[in-house]
């Protein structure tokens, strides 16, 4: 079991490429038992979505049984532990090296006014640099200003695969419960298999930064986004307001009544990720306690109400602002984001608490801008499509349809 | 409780009226604030959360296998360390420094039982002389006044907790104060605060007489409370949790319950004979169900079970599929190598009849 072989005790990126197998495995054994349903035609028109990458189906089901006479034998769908993207209404953007669609990353060999040179996962890029095209570097900067080194998030123009939209650089975040503190530094703890983080606050950013975030006191929470340096992080902008408690002070959650909401609102954030195996997926802050994960969040009881989920289940997650959806396994708890219960103002105003917490790649691939920290989301529950071939498909599924619902409570 | 006319019964009614109903809101309010305090360092009527309860082994019994999901680490998840939100809901201990907000919230929850009990003690005769009843009327006396001054201190203290922190609960009563401290809260400390003066010249208390004045003093005694719960800001949170339960996709549920009515099901006797393993390989929950999968024999060739099964206490379904394992099984560890045949079907069964 998870905990005894340690390969998912804490989270994907911890369990290496093995996991990426099991993950598979446990979507096959589950299409198995439930059989997913088949959605409504326009539903599963405007949810499915292709999964690169996926196993085919390995697996051949012999018998099925049901206790409440439902479920039959199986079929297998494609394996998972891959992300699958549509755009909502979007246009279809060629997909990135690193399975994003329309964002590349990698580090800049060589930076002109008009084209930089990437070295990227699948080899060098050269990219051309629009008159429009923005560039980050702790503030918007002239192209001119990327060096030789610099770790860049490219967004693309959309339908092209060398023209550059927007350019992050050195981007670097830092979430987590304050530890230390000295006149311009701090160590944060970001969770139990994150480690702790040092950030750095130049003098003329404190004041800035102290508008919102006024307790830096131990034991209080903080949000930093800035320059991502040799081991510390240059902190340059807020990413929320900090809350008022600590903590271990997080408000209780209110008790509500019936189920989960099929979809739920709130916003999703970005991380800097850990590992190939993180870069593909979301972090979803409510895993089932039962499975030992390490990464539990820090403490206090947390915002909002989630249902319990593992790592590899699918999760659609949809920018409220763009319209863009992906579907993308779960690999791993964030451990911060349950106790922070704010709000994303992106577009408009989102309920309160994070539910998705992505990696950098795959936060702008939905259409998030780095320096913002959030966009307002929904998520749901995805599912394999019944009948998919080879590569499966992801489907639109809601957090309290399927066989969940059956006979609940 | 002998008065010339109907405002005379009322006033002395009101007055002997007043030291219970004190007394039952101080210890209400302690034990509210004991119970936050013990869920917090994991106890939960019986047994601390997230530290896996004592095996046979540790009871004296046969050494039992560790279920796979129990964590593995020191303290496991969901524990927190002690203490560690004792700070949370503490009211006015808020506006204190950190180091004395916990001693403080102590002292404070001592303060209210003792008060508590005082005023009930004090309140009743402890005997009679020749027809006359024997009672502490100085005790009482000082009883009340601590009483009136607790209150008043508690108002004083949460318009000061309205002015400096407005973000947090009164934490009268503990985790049902979570809500900022208004008018209400205080408008209901000064009530309490007016109550202990006028019950301060009360004598000890009887059981009213039967008939009119018992209806009178109950009146009396409803009315009050309800001005009490209409003051309460609490009592709202209070009746939602009265009837509330988790959905069973927000609700935590140990994976030996799981396990256990697995082994009871239908489904378990059905393949019990071909799983070759006594733990699970693998085992995860998505909403409402959590999957355990076991390796096994399907006409001689590896194969893997897999049972869902529904996180319900009552009559919870499992459901199962057998899956053939094939050559290009997704690269997850294959099944467990299988053991003779006999073998494994003795450990399922023996498994099967333990649970």
């Amino acid at each position: 079991m998870v905990v005894q072989r340690g390969d998912l005790a804490c989270c994907v990126r911890c369990a290496g490429l093995t996991a990426a197998g099991r993950l598979a495995r446990r979507h096959l054994l589950k299409s198995a038992v439930h059989p997913p349903a088949a959605e409504p035609s326009g539903q599963a028109g405007a949810g499915a979505v292709p999964v690169a990458g996926a196993a085919d189906a390995a697996a051949v089901p012999v018998t099925g049984a049901a206790g409440a006479g439902a479920a039959g034998g199986a079929g297998a769908a494609g394996g998972a532990g891959a992300a699958g993207a549509d755009t909502g209404g979007g246009s279809s953007q060629p997909a990135g090296p690193a399975g994003h669609p329309g964002v590349l990353t990698g580090t800049v060999l060589d930076a002109s006014p008009q084209i930089i040179t990437l070295y990227s996962p699948d080899g060098e890029r050269r990219i051309a640099l629009p008159p429009g095209a923005s560039v980050w570097k702790g503030r918007q900067v002239d192209p001119t200003a990327l060096e030789s080194g610099d770790t860049v998030v490219v967004r693309m123009v959309p339908g092209q695969r060398s023209l550059a939209d927007r350019i992050w650089a050195n981007a670097g975040r830092v979430t987590g419960v304050l530890i230390e503190r000295d006149r311009e530094s701090m160590l944060i703890d970001e969770g139990r298999t994150t480690g702790r983080q040092a950030v750095l606050i130049p003098p003329h950013v404190m004041g800035r930064l102290q508008v919102r975030f006024p307790r830096l006191e131990p034991g209080y929470l903080v949000d930093f986004i800035g320059l991502r340096g040799r081991g510390y992080l240059e902190a340059l902008v807020p990413a929320t307001s900090q809350p008022t408690y600590r903590a271990g002070e997080a408000p209780a959650r209110a008790p509500a009544r019936g189920h989960s909401p099929g979809r739920i609102a709130g916003s999703a954030i970005w991380h800097e990720h850990a590992g190939p195996a993180d870069e593909e997926g979301v972090r979803y802050p409510a895993l089932d306690p039962e499975t030992a994960c390490q990464e539990q969040p820090l403490a206090g009881p947390g915002c909002p109400r989630l249902p319990y989920l593992s790592v590899g289940s699918l999760l659609r997650v949809r920018n409220e602002c763009t319209g863009t959806a992906r579907a993308l396994p779960v690999t791993g708890c964030a451990p911060t984001a349950q106790i922070f219960c704010d709000r994303c103002v992106t577009c408009g105003t989102s309920p309160r608490g994070r539910i998705a917490d992505l990696p950098m790649a795959g936060f702008v691939a939905m259409g998030g801008d780095l320096e913002r920290g959030c966009f307002n989301a929904t998520v749901a529950l995805g599912s394999l499509s019944p009948g998919s071939p080879g590569p499966g498909s992801v489907a639109a599924g809601s957090l309290s349809a399927g066989p969940a619902s059956a006979g609940r409570r | 409780m002998t008065g010339s006319g109907l405002p005379a019964t009322l006033l002395a009614d009101l007055q002997d009226v007043q030291p219970p109903i004190i007394a039952g809101i101080l210890i209400g309010a302690c034990l509210a604030k004991l119970s936050r305090v013990l869920r917090s360092i994991g106890w939960r009527g019986g047994g601390f959360r997230g530290v896996a309860p004592p095996g046979p082994a540790e009871r004296g019994g046969a050494r039992r296998r560790r279920v796979p999901s129990e964590p593995a680490i020191a303290g496991g998840p969901g524990v927190r360390p002690p203490g560690a939100a004792l700070d949370a809901g503490l009211g006015p201990t808020q506006l204190f420094p950190l180091r004395l907000r916990r001693p403080l919230a102590m002292v404070m929850c001592a303060f209210e039982m003792s008060l508590g009990l005082a005023l009930l003690v004090t309140e009743l005769p402890v005997g009679t002389r020749a027809g006359t009843a024997l009672w502490a009327p100085r005790a009482a006396t000082g009883a009340r006044i601590a009483a009136a001054a607790f209150f008043l201190v508690a108002a004083a203290a949460l318009v000061e907790l309205r002015e400096r922190r407005p973000d947090l609960g009164c934490g009268c009563f503990g985790d049902f104060s979570t809500r900022p401290a208004g008018c209400r809260s205080i408008a209901r400390a000064a009530l309490l605060t007016a109550s202990a003066l006028i019950s301060i010249q009360s004598p000890a208390l009887y059981l009213p007489p039967r008939g009119h004045g018992a209806l009178l003093f109950l009146g009396i005694a409803g009315t009050e409370l309800a001005v009490i719960a209409a003051l309460s800001p609490e009592v709202s949170g209070a009746l939602v949790r009265l009837g509330y339960t988790d959905a069973c996709e927000l609700r935590r549920l140990p994976a030996d319950r799981t396990l256990a009515t697995l082994r009871r099901s239908r489904q378990w006797r059905k393949h019990a004979r071909a799983i070759t393993t006594e733990m699970p390989v693998d085992m995860w929950r998505e909403l409402c169900w959590r999957y355990v999968v076991f390796p096994c024999r399907q006409d001689g060739k590896n194969a893997e079970v897999v049972f869902a099964v529904q996180v319900k206490r009552r009559r919870p379904m499992v459901q199962a599929a057998v899956l053939l394992l094939t050559t290009d099984w997704p690269h997850g560890a294959p099944a467990a190598s299988v053991p003779a045949q006999n073998q494994s079907r003795h450990e399922a069964m023996q498994l099967s009849r333990r649970v």
